[in-house]
């Protein structure tokens, strides 16, 4: 008898013990070794029970019964226990939340790359003490060509072939015609750039299209030279695509600089190891902006004495330049508005 | 403009490898597009400059790699075997329009054998990518290609008279041109004609009654100049281009005209026939050389280096100024007839830059004492807007500025739309009036693709004609919202959006700028569904409109569930003056909060509450917000509940209960006898 209850003494014991830290697996795998009709311990126990002496048999039913009823009501408990704090509170009731579950997050919108590209460049030249100065897209002929020395009829037209509202009235082909205008109603010194919206009549393909964005800047001052645009551009580029990209500056033609300068970085994608590259054709360079020094004709025709000022001025489209910096083939992308395109540059 | 490396030898002793040539070029400007190895030669595709006409032909871009390299320009005999006979005597050539054609060579070749041309020239037709046709059409060419100076072959025979005459189209004139087309002349095109009729387009194409054929014996050769405007005016309205019309609308070497005729001459000589003796030339008014004042100093102050003064003569000389000696610092400089491109002080030193080298020049800083940049209001304000709308969950997205005039219909905004004269489309020949379609194509588009929702803005340009017929330009900002709004997380589903998103959009947008509050009244528009559509308001001005977008406007995009969308006029809103910021000290007194529950008539707008509580002359009351609002059972169907919180403070010292209860009773009688509320049980709260 004593053998029977310390037998049940024991098991009691190790139930208690297992039930502790008992899951829900571990709660069927208990109820298993308790109370399994094969092998269970509390059903060993009453199959013993006949090898107990009669006189005792009673009082010893009454233990095994006891450590059954136990057993059944402690599983029960913590079986329900388990089973209500199912899903996010079970493991709270349990005391251990799951903190693998992924977090509450508000969606914060995309703002669109061209933006984004072209705030970047914003905060660089105002870091330099440049203004930015906007302007109207729908332009006459004075400020958009002639102001800017390109003459009536003129063959440098065709390079910025334009959409026409009436005989002088059509959709601006670059920004420039801003900086005429604040030339007109300031005085130098000038330091501005003029980001903006411009319009070419281009058949669409994957770099062209007949809208997109551009930012031009400006300089007039006293003792303003071609080596001050080097510097500035210079730094301009390297805050933009990094101190150990490499620069060119090379000869070109615009009505409204002289000299003009195209200005090349080399080519990010293959640096001219690919003679089939895609973006720079092999060349290892690839043309960014277009620049100059002010043609003095600008400078007289918004009357600033070209004799006591001078001044550069340079072009960027931040389309191609941005297709450039992220790798998008196609500059429709910007337009089209995909918003698995656009949701990318949340991160940027 | 295809260069032959071969060609270019005729004209300059050029032996450098070939990379190293075309990346020199390309630093002195003349960049190859490509380069390509073609039968032990190199062809070159440069890109042309509009005002550099003279590297339009061999010759130029030769000058170009002479000056580049030391090397001299070679020169070659044209020798042509003449006939006793006199041109004067065999042909005549009067210039009428005198300012259209400043100059006319011309001669005669009698005796060609037209046929095919010798191989030597064959090929270089070919490296122009050119079908030769026959000596006396690829002769013509070969000049064009090696001196940039066009020139034209007549069938002398079909020239009636003999007598060519370089006049204004008469009205209703026509000709049938080399391809057969007719074009019908106007009255300002200049054309060769002979006796009778116009045999050529002047500087542009021929005709083909006086064309080059097999039956041709004699041959006329026209070496002219004409005036650029004229002829890129009348290839335009023609809708010609030919290399003839390209080279002359950007000027030709006037002083050429004769070499040009003589070369064609000889190599048709050289085939077999023989030239009239001596060249008409007609050049009633040679210009005057043009001079131009270069100043050393100058040079220093406009490029920030130093060039020595030697390399400066030296450069220019080779590329064929004259460089008079330096007085006081300053050269003349004699500029040639072929560098149409240079009058001026800065021509000449872009020159010397070219050659020098801009990868010479050294990158200076800026100079000190700049200008303070002047703050950009309405960008900084974009910015702002831009912040909000990406808080609210909203995706920036930038459309075209043109439009469809049919979906622009359908946005009916009543703006009259200014159309584009020469659009790339038709679907897109106007400018948007609204940014509305612009953002219901986004939405649709991004549907179609399978995106359970599109919540999206615009900031950009609209535009229209007003009463005076004048273009106006206005800075417009378009929010839309359709499909699903994500949930926060797994916790919080997605769910359906509604007009409120937009509301709240513009809410914020008012309240970022300090343009709050915004003001709404129910107002329809056309592009909005009846009685979903709300006028925004600042000050009492209309600003913008917002609502769930009418259904022609999204079925114009096949979009068929409910679109919610918003457009603000910040041209207007940025007119006005927005409050000013002010720091208020945060209240070290603890406030009084109450909850107010009633019933209302379910026809009472909950603005009417609002409108009521903000007249309220209640110095104790310091706001109020809407917490609750249900309609379901057990609330009487025709009665809505709402609980309004409102705040009590006192600026100086903490409230008692008895005013803040004094001040609830009179709130309560005011919305009692103002909207009829009913109080629910009179659970109130008391927090600070």
């Amino acid at each position: 008898m004593a053998t029977l209850k310390d037998r049940i003494d024991g098991l009691r014991k190790t139930f208690e013990e297992s039930l502790e830290s008992a899951d829900a697996k571990g709660l069927e795998e208990l109820r298993t070794a308790f109370l399994g009709r094969k092998r269970g311990h509390v059903t060993l126990l009453f199959e013993d029970l006949r090898t107990v002496p009669p006189e005792e048999r009673r009082e010893a039913g009454r233990l095994v019964n006891e450590l059954k009823d136990h057993v059944q009501a402690r599983l029960a408990a913590a079986e329900a226990r388990v089973r209500t704090s199912a899903g996010a509170s079970a493991a709270a009731a349990a005391g251990r939340p799951d903190l693998t579950l992924p977090g509450r997050r508000r969606y914060v919108g995309a703002r669109h790359p061209l933006t984004l590209f072209e705030e970047e460049i914003e905060r660089i030249f105002l870091g330099l003490g440049f203004a930015v100065e906007e302007g109207p897209e729908i332009e006459t002929d004075y400020y958009n060509f002639e102001a800017l020395n390109f003459p009536p009829h003129h063959p440098a037209r065709d390079q910025w072939d334009t959409l026409f509202i009436k005989d002088d009235l059509l959709l601006r082909t670059h920004t420039s015609p801003v900086q005429v205008r604040v030339m007109e109603r300031s005085k130098p010194p000038i330091r501005i750039i003029c980001p903006g919206r411009v319009f070419r009549r281009e058949t669409p393909d994957p770099t062209h299209l007949p809208m997109f964005m551009q930012v031009e800047g400006l300089v007039i001052d006293r003792g303003v030279t071609f080596a001050h645009l080097k510097g500035t551009l210079e730094y301009f580029i390297k805050a933009l695509f990094g101190e150990k990209i490499r620069v060119r500056f090379r000869p070109s033609f615009f009505p409204f600089t002289e000299p003009s300068a195209e200005v090349d970085i080399e080519c990010l994608v293959c640096s001219g190891k690919d003679p089939s590259c895609r973006v720079c054709a092999g060349t290892g360079w690839k043309e960014i902006l277009g620049s100059g020094m002010v043609d003095p004709q600008v400078l007289k025709n918004v009357n600033i004495d070209p004799e006591k000022h001078s001044g550069w001025a340079f072009g960027l489209g931040i389309d191609r330049t941005a297709m450039f910096a992220f790798g998008i083939p196609e500059m429709r992308y910007f337009y089209e508005n995909d918003l698995r395109f656009l949701r990318q540059f949340g991160t940027k | 403009m295809k260069i032959s490396l071969d060609w270019i030898r005729e004209h300059v002793a050029v032996d450098i490898p070939r990379p190293e040539l075309v990346d020199r070029l390309t630093m002195i400007g003349l960049v190859a597009d490509t380069a390509v190895e073609r039968e032990g030669d190199l062809i070159l595709d440069l890109e042309t400059y509009a005002n550099r006409p003279d590297t339009l032909g061999h010759l130029g871009v030769a000058r170009e790699i002479g000056a580049l390299l030391g090397l001299p320009l070679l020169e070659k005999d044209w020798p042509v075997a003449e006939l006793a006979e006199a041109t004067a005597d065999v042909a005549d050539v009067q210039i009428t329009a005198e300012a259209l054609c400043p100059r006319y060579c011309g001669l005669v070749v009698r005796g060609v054998p037209v046929g095919p041309s010798p191989e030597w020239l064959r090929r270089r037709l070919e490296a122009m990518d050119l079908r030769p046709v026959n000596n006396v059409v690829d002769v013509s060419n070969y000049v064009l290609f090696a001196t940039a100076q066009p020139i034209h072959t007549f069938d002398f025979g079909r020239i009636a008279g003999g007598r060519i005459v370089v006049r204004k189209a008469k009205r209703g004139e026509t000709l049938v041109d080399l391809d057969g087309r007719t074009l019908a002349l106007a009255p300002d095109m200049l054309v060769i004609a002979d006796e009778s009729r116009p045999v050529a387009l002047a500087g542009v194409i021929g005709g083909r009654a006086s064309g080059i054929g097999d039956s041709t014996r004699d041959v006329f050769i026209e070496s002219a100049c004409f005036d650029p405007v004229s002829i890129r005016k009348t290839a335009k309205a023609l809708g010609l281009a030919t290399d003839a019309s390209y080279r002359f609308e950007r000027g030709a070497d006037i002083a050429f005209a004769p070499r040009a005729a003589l070369m064609a001459a000889s190599l048709l000589t050289q085939m077999g026939g023989r030239a009239t003796r001596g060249l008409i030339d007609r050049y009633p008014r040679p210009p005057k050389t043009r001079t131009v004042r270069l100043r050393l100093r100058r040079i220093a102050e406009l490029l920030g280096v130093d060039v020595p003064e030697d390399f400066v003569v030296d450069v220019l000389s080779r590329l064929g100024f004259r460089v008079e000696g330096s007085h006081k610092g300053a050269w003349r400089v004699d500029v040639p007839t072929f560098r149409v491109d240079v009058s001026r002080e800065a021509d000449l030193i872009e020159e010397v830059a070219r050659f020098y080298g801009y990868d010479r020049i050294p990158a200076a800083a800026a100079p000190a004492g700049a200008p303070p940049s002047a703050a950009n209001r309405k960008r900084e304000r974009l910015a702002r807007i831009r912040e909000t709308l990406a808080g609210q969950g909203l995706d920036e997205v930038i459309n075209w500025s043109f439009a469809d005039p049919e979906k622009e219909a359908a946005a009916a905004g009543g703006r009259a739309p200014v159309p584009i004269r020469n659009p790339i489309s038709n679907r897109a020949s106007v400018l948007r009036t609204t940014l509305l379609p612009g953002l219901v194509e986004n939405a649709a588009r991004n549907l179609n693709r399978g995106l359970d929702g599109v919540h999206v803005f615009e900031t950009g340009n609209v535009f229209s004609w007003d009463q005076d017929e004048k273009h106006r330009e206005d800075l417009h900002l378009g929010l839309l919202s359709a499909g699903l709004r994500p949930g926060e997380s797994f916790m919080a589903a997605a769910a359906e959006t509604d007009l409120f998103v937009v509301k709240g959009a513009v809410e914020a947008v008012f309240e970022a700028l300090r343009f709050d509050p915004a003001g709404f009244a129910e107002r329809d528009h056309p592009s909005f569904a009846p009685g979903r559509a709300l006028a925004v308001l600042c000050k009492g001005q209309e600003v913008g409109r917002l609502g769930l977008l009418s259904r022609p406007l999204t079925a114009a995009f096949e979009v068929d569930r409910p679109v919610y969308a918003a457009e603000i006029d910040l041209t207007a809103l940025f007119g006005k003056t927005p409050r000013p910021f002010e720091y208020v000290n945060v209240p070290k007194l603890p406030g009084v909060v109450r909850d107010l529950s009633f019933l209302m008539d379910r026809s009472v707008a909950y603005g009417e509450v609002a409108r009521v509580l903000g007249r309220l002359d209640q110095p104790l009351l310091e706001g109020f917000e809407l917490v609750d609002r249900f309609a379901d059972p057990p609330v009487p169907a025709d009665k809505v509940s709402l609980t309004v919180r409102l705040r009590f403070r006192h600026p100086q010292r903490t409230l008692v209960a008895g005013e803040v209860d004094r001040a609830e009773q009179e709130i309560v009688g005011h919305l009692r006898s103002a909207l009829d509320i009913q109080l629910r049980e009179g659970k109130i709260d008391i927090r600070t």
